[in-house]
This record gives C-alpha cells, structure tokens and sequence, in this order.
C-alpha cells in the first residue's frame, strides 16, 4: 500500500517535473527533428547564427517576463526597439543640434548607446508612472506608447531610413556596427549581451528582494501591498526595465543592418509575449521565471529559423508558429489543475 | 529609484530635440488657404515608405506649380481612412483628387462617391479593379520591371547556379506579379536553379535574419533575387557580416537605400519605378481634365520601369532620374 502511494507520486512527480520542463522537452524535440531533417542545421556557422536570431527576442523577452510577472503587460517594446535605433541613427548622423548655442554636437558611440538607453529608460518610467500613478491598464498605457514610440521614431527622419551607421572618423563617432557584429571567443557580441542580461535577469528576478516583490506584487497586489511591497515603485521599475530591454535590442538591429529603419520592430511585442508565455510564465503574473523566458525564445528562434532552413513555405511557418503559442497557452491552463 | 534620475527628463527632451527635423518650413500637409486657387487632394498610403513620401511630395510639388493649392493626406492603407480623407476632399470641394489606393476592390466605392460629388480622381501607383469610375489609372508597369531585373539577374548569374528569392507579403498583388515576373525569365534558363523561396514581408530585418540563414543551409548560393529593395538591402547587409561579397543582389524599387548600396558594391542591381514621373504625370492630366474637359490620354496608363545598374547609378535620385 505504502509502496503503491510512493510509486504513483513518483509517477505525478516526474510527469509534473517533465511538464514544467516542457518548453526544454520543445526545444530538445525540435533541434532533434531539424538536425534530422537538415544537414545544415547543427553546424557551428548555423547555431551562431540561429542564437543571434535568438538574442534579439530574448532580450525584448526578458523585459517583458518582469512587467508580466508584476500582472502586467508592455506592447510597446517593439516600437522603443525602432525609437532606440532613430536616436542612435540621428545622433550618429546629425549629431546634437543645440539651437541655442548655434553648435552641432557628435558624440562618442559609447555616449549614443547610452542616450538610447536611457531614452528607452525613460519611456518605461512613463508606462510605469501612468500603470502605477494613474490607475490606467497597463494594456492601454503601453498600447499609447505603442502609438507614441512608432510616431517619433517616424518624425526623427521624416521617415526615412538612415543609412550607413559606421560614422565618420572625422567626427570621432566610429564603432557602432560593432555592437551587431564583433565576436568575443568566436560568439558574436548580441550573444554574451543575451547570456548577460538573461543571467542578470534571473538573478534580479529570484535571488533579491526587488524579485520577490514583483511576484508578491503579480500575484496578489493588495496583499503585498499591506504587507509593506512598494508595489508603485516595483510596477516602475519592471516597465523601465522592459524600456531598456527594448532599446538594447533596438540597437542590436541597427547596428547589424548598419542602418536604421523606423518600421523596424513592428510586432516584436508579439513575438516577447509569445516567448514568455511559452516559457511558462502565467499571463495573470506572479508566477514564472526567467529560465523559461530564454528558452521559450530558443524555441521560436529555432523554430523560425529550422524551417527556413528546410524551405518550407512562409504560409506554413506562421501556421505552425501560431500552432506551438497555442498549445503552450493550453498547456498553461492545465499546469493550473497539476 | 523615485530620485535617481533626475537628469532623464532632461535628457530625453535633448535627444528628441536632436531628432526633430528642424524647421518645417515645407509643411505641406496644411498649406495655408489662398482664396481662389482650386484645391488638389493628394492622398496615398504612409510616408514611412519613402517611395509614398517621393510620389506625394513629387504631386505636390508639380501642383502648386500648376497654381492649385494642395492638401497632402495618408490613408495608412486602411479604406476606411481612405473613405473618411475622401469626405474630407468632398467637403473642401476639392477639384481633383490623386490617390495611391487602399485596395483595388476596397477602393472602388470611394472613388465612385468622389465622382458622384463631382470630383474626378487620378489614381497613380495602383490600380483599382473597375474601369469608367476614375479618370485616369497610372501605375508603373510591375511585370516589366519584374522582367527586366530577372534579365538582368540571369545575365550577372552567368545563366546558372543557385540562387534564392524573397518575396514580399505574400497577400500583396505586387509581390505575386513581381515574382512572376522573376520566374518568367529565369525559369527559361534550366542551369538556374531555385534554392529556396522565402517571405520576408516587405522587410529589413526579415530580410537580414533570413538571408543569414539561407546562406547557412545553402553556402553554395550564388544569387538572391528580392521582390522590393528593403528586403534586398537586408540581405545584402546580412552577406557583408558574413563577409560574402560573391553573392549578386537585385533588388526592386529604386530605392535611395538600394542605389546607395549599388555604388557601394553591396548590390548589383534594382528596378527603379518612376514614381515621380507617374505623380507628376498624374497632377498634369488632372490640370488638363480641369481646363479641357478631357486628359487626352486613355484610362489605364501604364509608365515602365528602369534598370539601375552600378554603371548608371549616379543618374538616378528619388525615385526617378535625377
């Protein structure tokens, strides 16, 4: 009898442990069924690549875990993603143009990537303080920045697109394709930046107290609430995170194309809510954790990527591609009942 | 957190101040009212696409030339925008409307309303799916240009080898008649060979991150043929990081980005649509139809598109000779 009970709670306990585990049991499936199907598949070149592909979403995703942790949600990523790279495009072109002085000002690279950044800091601080300071859904609040973002990153060029970000040397502004496309130890840089953010995020998330308050807060915001969580300052800071986020990936993208493009990151929010969710982190918040969020991009990057390597027809990719967010979401509803 | 940022409005305000495009003093988009002169509306899709930009702009231009008074408007490709901006040029008693339409089913009722008011509408860039309704449908010949880059593709390819396509919204007319176009040349040569077709829906960084890929599964490629110039330009930037400068690129459009890049080597070639020829055109058959009562020119019109080679890449600026 004894022995009875202990074999059916190892039975439940592995099929929990390998249904939290799901997304990885995904990804391991997948990268089996392309190595299979394509040669070219597990080749050092292709993997490189195939995480490079990957960095961008991941980075965009790891933003996006904190504020859906914190029971919100960010649909503005990808348009801070364009605005960051119009800042970086504008500065590096047209420098600082300080009308009052009558002076232009260019600045070293190091000082643009921190401008955007910051740009993209301050975009969160402004969905943070209208979730947190004026009540306004975070699906509204950051549906405006949407709107917002995409519209200045439009007005910065007129447009335009502004080609050949390699700077000039007369200027001092050289360096930034580097960003894209220097490898340290044979990995391109937008690789250690997703090893390194995704690692900070994890920690951020599970080993301080600012973590913890994000899932007290997502999951039963009056209870942290009165149990003393600053939950205004967290929602701030889980959407100035996201901002940042967006930005680094914003930049990744134009320092890879060497140009910037204000279209660029139309329906990036979808593809980061996607990755997270597949990653296992409850849309309702308070529940999840940064690990899931990288794979879970590993898993469309990988999926993407996979089948444009077979050849498979566009129509089919974003078939199979809405097929995989679907059953994660169905397998997020009876992770409930476990 | 509350107060350890105190410089980032700042900051913001500054680097936005930096983006800004300085003084507007070409607003076309409300010029002010000159009692007297009859009104042009121009309305085509958004101007984040410079093509749109160049051809609403080449209009405008051409108009006030002409001595109308113009309004600029954008329909975002939304007919019902489209119809809401067409009130608008109704209830300005505008004189003639040149539109870039949202639809070529979308947009018959529209154009119908606008001739029910009295308003003859020039389209320009697309056509729409109905004939006697509009007085006149100017629009570069797709197939020809299409045609004319695959030519130009076969003979750079040495009339073989392996090569791949990208091809642009698959729902769009263009992308499928430009993609006939490709293939009713290359097809013809049987040392051409299609690797893989890929979507990268109209875009750059679709463009980029497939092309990386593609060379991964095939590194023999020797080719890439792209239905619009801002997929090419991606592609040709994903080849550069990969340090592959044998890979020919041929894009379409004519892009101020893909004439760039045809100088600087990184593409071999585009077909540029005369999009500042078909608006100018479109604005003088209107200013005909208004002075004569008739354009002197048959409905559709169709204006053909040139090939941008490295060779003649200097003769041409937006969207048209320079």
């Amino acid at each position: 009898m004894r022995h009875g009970l202990a074999a059916e709670w190892q039975t439940r306990f592995s099929a929990a442990v390998l249904f939290r585990l799901r997304a990885l049991v995904a990804l391991a499936g997948l990268i089996v069924v392309f190595s299979i199907l394509s040669p070219a598949f597990l080749t050092t070149g292709n993997l490189v690549i195939l995480a490079k592909h990957v960095a961008i979403n991941a980075i965009l995703a790891v933003g996006m875990t904190f504020v859906i942790l914190s029971g919100g949600i960010d649909l503005s990523v990808g348009s801070v993603a364009g605005l960051a790279g119009m800042i970086a495009g504008a500065l590096i072109h047209r420098g600082l143009v300080l009308p009052m002085f009558g002076v232009v000002v260019y600045f070293h690279v190091w000082l643009i990537l921190l401008m955007a950044l910051a740009a993209g800091a301050l975009i969160g601080a402004v969905n943070g303080l209208l979730v947190s300071r004026f009540r306004v859904a975070p699906f509204i609040a950051t549906l405006g920045m949407l709107y917002m973002a995409r519209g200045l990153a439009l007005l910065s060029s007129n447009g335009a697109t502004f080609p050949n970000l390699a700077g000039d040397p007369e200027l001092g502004n050289t360096g930034f394709p580097l960003l894209g496309a220097a490898t340290v130890a044979g990995i391109p840089l937008p690789v250690w930046l997703m090893i390194l953010i995704g690692a900070g995020g994890a920690f951020l998330a599970a080993k301080t107290p600012f973590g913890r308050h994000v899932y007290a807060v997502g999951g039963k915001e009056r209870a942290a609430e009165l149990s003393g969580v600053p939950v205004k300052r967290v929602k701030l800071m889980v959407y100035m995170i996201s901002g940042v986020c967006s930005a680094t990936a914003g930049l990744i993208i134009a320092s890879q194309l060497v140009a910037a493009h204000p279209a660029t990151g139309e329906t990036f929010e979808l593809n980061a809510i996607a990755a997270v969710v597949l990653g296992g982190t409850s849309l309702m918040g308070g529940k999840g954790a940064m690990g899931g969020t990288i794979i879970g991009a590993s898993v469309i990057g990988v999926l993407s990527d996979g089948l444009v390597l077979l050849g498979v027809s566009e129509f089919w990719q974003i078939v199979i591609k809405g097929v995989v967010i679907v059953l994660a979401v169905v397998a997020d509803q009876l992770q409930l009942r476990f | 957190m509350k107060g350890a940022n105190p410089l980032m409005p700042a900051l913001l305000l500054v680097v936005l101040a930096a983006c800004s495009p300085g003084p507007r003093d070409r607003n076309e988009e409300a010029s002010p009212k000159r009692p007297g002169k009859p009104l042009m509306v121009i309305i085509t899709p958004s101007h984040d696409n410079p093509f749109f930009k160049a051809e609403a702009e080449a209009a405008a231009a051409r108009a006030i030339e002409l001595n109308y008074e113009t309004l600029v408007l954008t329909h975002d490709d939304d007919a019902n925008k489209q119809d809401q901006l067409v009130d608008t040029a109704i209830a300005r008693k505008a004189a003639a409307i040149i539109l870039d339409n949202a639809g070529a089913d979308a947009s018959i009722a529209a154009v119908g309303k606008a001739k029910a008011n009295g308003i003859p509408c020039f389209l320009i860039d697309r056509e729409i799916n109905v004939t006697g309704i509009a007085l006149a449908q100017i629009v570069s010949n797709n197939y020809q240009g299409a045609t004319l880059a695959g030519q130009e593709f076969v003979r750079l390819m040495g009339e073989e080898g392996k090569y791949a396509e990208l091809v642009g919204r698959e729902s769009d007319t263009n992308a499928w008649i430009r993609s006939k176009g490709f293939h009713d040349v290359i097809d013809r040569y049987p040392g051409m060979r299609l690797a893989t077709r890929q979507g990268a829906n109209w875009s750059q960084t679709e463009g980029f991150q497939k092309m990386e890929t593609i060379i991964q599964a095939h590194p023999d490629l020797k080719g890439v043929i792209a239905g619009n110039d801002t997929m090419a330009v991606g592609a040709a930037a994903a080849l550069k990081a990969a340090g592959n400068s044998r890979v020919i690129v041929v894009g379409f459009d004519g892009s101020p980005d893909a004439i760039a890049a045809i100088k600087a080597g990184r593409m071999q070639a585009t077909a540029l649509q005369p999009a500042v020829r078909i608006a100018r055109m479109a604005v003088e058959q209107a200013d005909m139809y208004l002075k004569t009562g008739s354009t002197g020119q048959p409905e559709k019109q169709s204006v053909n598109c040139e090939l941008v080679t490295p060779e003649n890449a200097d003769r041409y600026g937006l969207f048209g000779p320079k």
